[in-house]
């Protein structure tokens, strides 16, 4: 129908206008090979957690830990990278081990936020406020505050900055880095999983209307566990991410204010905070949109003081095209 | 004189008008009736300016009018006073007549002139109150007059009626009726829509009857009687409303209920339920009839056996009571029975959405199956991927039907299955539970509705507070017995 246009398209609209904007304003540097390599790369680790988060609130829920539960996998994860090093073992198994580490702690911490919601019947805000909190402080325990460096020094790097050998850059290096091929491919799984499997239409239905799933025979409290682990098992994955483009863990720095960052994506993709109805990829427009806003007003010498206002409004703008188009 | 030429509305899933033109005089009382869903409200909502039309003209008095929003439509003088009345309850009678409208002096509000306004459009009601009492110390019929006071100070040549006398009493209501003969004689046109045919008859100078969108007929309540009336809504004869009972088969039972306790709310319900039997469940609201169906169904915590064909089932949730071949149909149908932002079809899977995806949903499979029970159940429906809160109250609950039927379950247990159903839906719902019996289901029926239970059932067991009161079987099923039982009087 013609009112739900701006609901389906509006992101991918917004995206558009905002890229022509880019390409137009500057030209020779937004367009360049260099620069859209970045884009995709240095956002991909949000957009994986975004469109974990994507799941989270369609199914009624919300997760505020996010970032710090990615913190406290990295750091874990690069901690048991030099551990394993440090106690003479190769360094491929070595960064296999820290990754299987971080992917697990994530889920597991996942787990645990899921548990607290469903067995604990804690409001999916105030429990994971606590996760917000609680494992970042954990996190900083785990280095007294400061930063973790990686003693792998060529794997990380290569796993960082590899990619799918074509289409490449002038120098060499990768137009699609590891980090992008796994944002997309997350962005389909979660896609699929959301749109064509029982779990995915459970999902829906539970966050539509958790009683009316609870009468339709539904496992409402295991349909959103199953939620909060895919979205720790998200989270650990771009924690690995993370550790091994920055090659180091900073525990007080690394994953701050993403809750905030991949939940603006998935409000700007059309997803209802509401529950009940989930957009994938424009969760993934979303974090592009936020991501050329940033590169735009890097690129242009705006202060970085002005970034937060300039995306509060986007923001805002995004939710209020949706309610015009929704409310009718 | 108020006239609709060809309008048209259409919505996601239903063309809610199809081109209707209707011509309301002055002075004249018109009745609009029609089953649910046969778009009464949707035209009543495009008059008062709450839904625009996507085709069609309103004129006014010959001119062509465009309201946009109630605002637009009062101030041309067409004004509807809704079922459920919208007036601020702590506000006084003559604040409400005038919000957002209110007489100035200065800066302030002119409470002098406002109250004595008021008081003259309450006089043209014959209000007996003041009006500077408080709206909700008024009784519901005062209020109704508080909004009729306020469309006459609007100065209302179109005043339309919805559902006007269903919170009113006998007394109330003959009193109403002499104030909307009264209006009009004052040259005003009164649209006066409702489902009881006895107060149209009474009441309505010419009756117009819709179906399914369209205007179907006009004609003189003079030349109209209620069972033409009837005919004419549904678009056929009705016939028996309550299909004949099927012979009940001598076999072993397949649902046995054994001391079934919920605390404080059920206490010890024991029946047992034959293949092809439909039992009744009787009672006053609060008589534990819908927490028995809840707890049977594992949504309660609760005690004592369930057994199907034999077999236990543990009450553990939901899941494991469907496993088992049992189905509840909701009373909650828009809370409880269906998710009104889904889509027809991914209502009707849902509880049986395992037999579709494993784990992925095989969509053409889905729709193969939701259009089977399209076509078996009747359903009204334009397009079976738009939300289902489109469509009408009977075509949902046949929409929450098909949800249980697609379990294939060997027992159904339905829980109000006709309330909020239109006439038409009402009997084909009876049919379908009389044929799903005949077909060997065992069936649990849960009505307020004492006639339904006794047209339908085999047998019918009577709860009050919690307990089963008694049972009833053959010509023992009668209406006083059933009250006698519920109200737990004589006996």
């Amino acid at each position: 129908m013609k009112a739900g246009f701006f609901e389906r398209y509006g992101s991918l609209l917004a995206l558009i206008l905002l890229f022509s904007i880019g390409a137009v304003w500057q030209r020779d540097f937004f367009l360049s090979p260099e620069n859209l390599r970045n884009l995709l790369n240095q956002n991909a680790y949000i957009g994986i957690m975004a469109i974990g988060m994507t799941l989270v609130i369609t199914v009624g829920a919300i997760d505020l830990s996010v970032g710090s539960l990615m913190a406290l996998a990295a750091a874990v994860g690069l901690t048991v990278v030099n551990r394993q090093m440090g106690s003479g073992a190769g360094e491929t198994q070595a960064v296999a081990v820290g990754a299987l580490t971080a992917l697990g702690l994530g889920t597991l911490l996942g787990v645990i936020n899921g548990l607290l919601v469903t067995v604990g019947r804690i409001a999916p805000f105030i429990a994971t406020l606590g996760g917000l909190v609680g494992y970042r402080s954990l996190t900083l325990v785990s280095a007294e505050g400061g930063e973790i460096r990686s003693a792998s020094n060529t794997i990380l790097p290569r796993v960082a900055k590899g990619g799918l050998p074509f289409p490449s850059l002038p120098d060499g290096s990768p137009l699609f880095t590891w980090a992008t091929v796994l944002f997309l491919l997350t962005a389909f799984a979660v896609a699929f999983l959301l749109n064509r499997t029982r779990l995915g239409r459970h999902v829906v239905a539970v966050g539509a209307n958790e009683r009316a799933a609870r009468y339709s025979a539904i496992a409402t409290s295991r349909v959103k566990l199953a939620s909060f682990a895919i979205l720790g098992f998200l989270c650990g994955v771009a924690a690995f991410l993370q550790l091994a483009r920055m090659n180091s863990v900073s525990t007080s720095g690394l994953g701050q204010l993403n809750e905030l960052d991949a939940i603006a994506a998935v409000v700007i993709g059309g997803t209802s905070l509401a529950g009940g109805k989930g957009r994938v990829w424009g969760t993934v427009n979303g974090v592009l949109i936020l991501g050329i806003i940033n590169t735009l007003l890097v690129a242009s010498g705006v202060s970085n003081y002005w970034q937060g206002l300039v995306k509060g409004v986007i923001i805002l703008l995004a939710v209020l095209i949706q309610r015009g188009s929704n409310d009718r | 004189m108020l006239e609709v030429r060809h309008i048209a509305r259409q919505f996601p899933a239903v063309r809610a008008l199809d081109g209707v033109s209707l011509s309301f005089e002055p002075g004249r009382v018109h009745g609009l009736i029609g089953e649910n869903g046969a778009g009464k409200s949707t035209l009543m909502k495009i008059l008062s300016g709450i839904e625009t039309p996507d085709e069609g003209e309103i004129l006014l008095d010959g001119k062509p009018m465009v309201f946009r929003n109630p605002g637009e439509a009062m101030a041309q003088g067409v004004v509807m006073i809704h079922q459920e009345l919208n007036l601020i309850e702590p506000l006084t009678v003559a604040e409400n007549i005038f919000l957002g409208r209110e007489p100035l002096k200065g800066p302030g509000i002119d409470r002098a002139r406002q109250s004595a306004a008021a008081a003259d459009a309450l006089k043209k009601v014959q209000a007996e109150f003041s009006p500077e009492d408080l709206v909700s110390s008024l009784s519901l019929a005062n209020k109704q007059l508080v909004e009729i006071a306020k469309a006459i100070s609007h100065e209302a040549k179109v005043l339309i009626m919805d559902e006007p006398t269903a919170v009113l009493s006998d007394k109330e209501i003959r009193s109403l009726f002499a104030l909307i003969r009264d209006l009009r004689s004052q040259g005003i046109a009164v649209i006066y829509i409702s489902h009881i045919l006895k107060e149209v008859l009474e009441v309505c100078d010419d009756i117009s009857v819709l179906r399914d969108g369209k205007h179907v007929a006009s004609i003189a309540a003079g030349d109209a009687d209620a069972a033409k009336l009837a005919s004419l809504m549904v678009g056929r004869e009705l016939g028996d409303v309550y299909p004949a009972k099927s012979a009940l088969p001598d076999v072993a039972p397949l649902l046995n209920v054994a001391d079934l306790q919920v605390p404080n709310l059920v206490e010890g319900i024991s029946f047992s339920l034959r293949p092809g039997e439909i039992l009744g469940l009787a009672g006053l609201i609060g008589a534990g009839r819908t927490e028995t169906a809840e707890a049977i169904m594992g949504l309660r915590p609760c005690t004592g056996k369930v057994q199907v064909d034999g077999k236990p089932v543990s009450a553990k949730g939901p899941k494991e009571a469907v496993e088992a071949g049992i189905a509840y149909v909701s009373e909650d149908r828009k809370a409880l029975g269906l998710h009104l932002t889904l889509s027809t079809t991914e209502n009707a899977t849902l509880a049986n959405l395992a037999h579709y995806a494993n784990p992925v949903v095989d969509r053409a499979q889905e729709k193969a199956a939701v259009e089977g029970w399209v076509q078996k159940l009747g359903i009204r429906v334009g397009d079976v991927d738009a939300p289902v809160g489109s469509l009408s109250g009977g075509n949902q609950q046949k929409v929450s039907l098909a949800k249980w039927l697609d379990t294939k379950p060997k027992s159904l247990i339905l829980d109000e299955p006709t309330r909020g159903v239109d006439v038409g839906a009402k009997r084909e719902i009876y049919q379908l539970v009389n044929g799903l019996a005949a077909e060997g289901m065992a069936c649990l029926l849960i009505s307020s509705e004492m006639t339904e239970l006794i047209g339908l059932c085999h047998r019918i067991i009577v709860m009050r507070q919690g307990r089963i009161a008694g049972e009833l079987s053959g010509t023992e099923m009668t209406e006083e017995n059933i009250m006698r039982l519920a109200a737990g009087v004589g006996a």
